[in-house]
């Protein structure tokens, strides 16, 4: 959350720099079956974020020390691509991707009905191709369709969305200039047929009215979401 | 990459097949599966193409930084390839360090590029002595079901042929120009299934295969890398032949990433 300069976040009108009001997501489209080998799979363009997320299980658990007798174990695995940022990412594991590897985890073994399946393990692959801002959110929902593609039975599908702050006035789904200059991030897993929350973490400076704000932009923007897991599911060969 | 048991019946069914000149998927000896090359696909690299062959599914992206130069070649910029083969692209891929299979992929594809000459290292130079480019080619799988060589190869050279060094960002020039690529080395991989060397192997029979070759060709049909890979003995008329399948492949392959620059 840097201060934003000169850059101009929001024109006369209140649009931002892409042309969106404050409330409106941009283009998400999504796609099952991207990984032919997987048990399930799905890729996730949303605004210049491409992810891919790829299931495998349940399967024998490895390493047997991992393996829980009540339940099966969810190995989830967010990785960025060396290609997918501006400067080159080097590869491998950092700090940041197991922490998001970790919530994202934590967030889906919320809904997986992991008792079904005691003693195995279901791999959760999250490759982020070409990152804009959010990749985690989109990471997140890339991973429930991936989920319901597989089979994987879930009480809900996670619908993961951020909204923040630029310029004092709060706004949905930054991009990524707004996500840099932005004052506020706040991103949320949400179950759309709930409304009950998974996942939740912010940064940044928000009034308890602008955090109003915010939560709502991002309960309404799950619904929307919802609907494009759906017709992908629908739509989507095995 | 863990290693599967050899399945026997696998074995024996390819082999079975080989007798009567067939493959499991109805494909002949010298044939390809179905092969798709799209450039430009990743907006965050300089230069970018994904290709697809059967269900296996590869990205090649390439990226540029600064560096200094080897002390021997002041004016040479510099290039460095590698393979990442995540557990996304299988369920026999495993986290971890990169593996000794993917180490392989990566500098195969290397020595093809390299070889061949088509970079022009000196127009890569800033100032010499002190700051020349240095081009970094990731190849990055997906879906892996059998010969990510190719797919890595053939992605490899058309995101190179479409790399656009980024002048601009880097505060080095006014304007970004196009990377150099004055040849588009090709590899072709073969794989000895039931006894015969077969063209483009898929994921079962890699399975239940024994070893491979791999060719790198220049436009002029001259050789630029090899590889012989995995446990197997193989003769100077197998290598004649495949060697002969690999000059005429390599020109198809040469003609589709030619199409899609020309379209791209």
């Amino acid at each position: 959350m840097g201060g934003y300069g000169d850059v101009q976040m929001l024109d006369e009108n209140g649009l931002r720099m892409d042309g969106r009001k404050p409330a409106d997501l941009r283009p998400i489209s999504i796609e099952t079956g991207v990984v032919p080998v997987a048990d399930g799979s799905a890729s996730i363009r949303w605004g210049t974020n491409h992810v891919v997320a790829a299931v495998y299980g349940p399967m024998e658990c490895h390493p047997r020390k991992i393996q829980r007798q009540d339940r099966a174990v969810l190995d989830v695995r967010y990785n960025m691509a060396p290609f997918s940022t501006t400067d080159r990412m080097r590869p491998g594991f950092n700090r940041r991707s197991r922490e998001v590897s970790k919530v994202t985890a934590d967030a889906l073994e919320s809904v997986v009905l992991l008792e079904m399946y005691p003693r195995c393990k279901v791999r959760v692959e999250i490759e982020i191709l070409c990152a804009e801002a959010g990749t985690r959110c989109v990471g997140l929902t890339a991973a429930s369709v991936a989920l319901a593609h597989a089979g994987i039975p879930m009480t809900d599908m996670v619908v993961s969305v951020a909204s923040g702050k630029i310029h004092d006035v709060v706004v949905c789904d930054l991009n990524k200039e707004e996500d840099n200059y932005g004052e506020a991030d706040l991103p949320m897993g949400i179950l759309p047929n709930s409304g009950e929350l998974v996942f939740l973490q912010m940064d940044g400076d928000l009034s308890p009215d602008e955090f109003k704000q915010a939560w709502d932009y991002n309960m309404e923007a799950a619904t929307a979401i919802h609907e494009i897991m759906v017709e992908a599911l629908k739509g989507g060969d095995s | 990459m863990a290693i599967p048991l050899v399945p026997k019946l696998l074995r024996a069914h390819l082999a079975a097949l080989a007798e009567n000149d067939e493959r499991h998927d109805g494909r002949s000896r010298w044939e390809a599966r179905d092969t798709e090359l799209e450039i430009g696909v990743l907006p965050r690299a300089e230069g970018s193409a994904k290709v697809r062959i059967g269900n296996t599914i590869v990205y090649a992206g390439v990226k540029f930084q600064v560096m200094t130069p080897y002390p021997d070649r002041p004016n040479q910029g510099g290039l460095m390839c590698s393979a990442e083969v995540r557990p996304v692209a299988g369920p026999n891929w495993e986290p971890g360090p990169p593996s000794p299979e993917s180490i392989e992929l990566g500098r195969v594809v290397d020595r093809g590029i390299r070889e061949s000459g088509c970079i022009d290292v000196d127009d890569l130079c800033i100032i010499p002595g002190e700051k020349v480019w240095q081009v970094i080619l990731d190849l990055f799988a997906i879906s892996d079901d059998g010969n990510l060589f190719d797919a890595f190869a053939l992605a490899g050279v058309a995101a190179m042929r479409t790399a656009v060094i980024p002048e601009k960002r880097f505060e080095i020039g006014a304007e970004d120009r196009p990377l150099n690529i004055s040849k588009t080395p090709i590899m072709c991989s073969y794989q000895k299934v039931g006894g015969r060397f077969v063209y483009d192997a898929d994921g079962k029979e890699e399975l239940g295969g024994d070893e491979r070759i791999h060719i790198t060709l220049g436009d002029d049909g001259h050789v630029h890398s090899l590889q012989k890979g995995l446990r197997g003995i193989f003769t100077e008329d197998e290598f004649a032949e495949i060697m002969e399948q690999a000059q005429s492949r390599c020109k198809d392959l040469r003609e589709m990433v030619n199409k899609a620059e020309e379209a791209g």
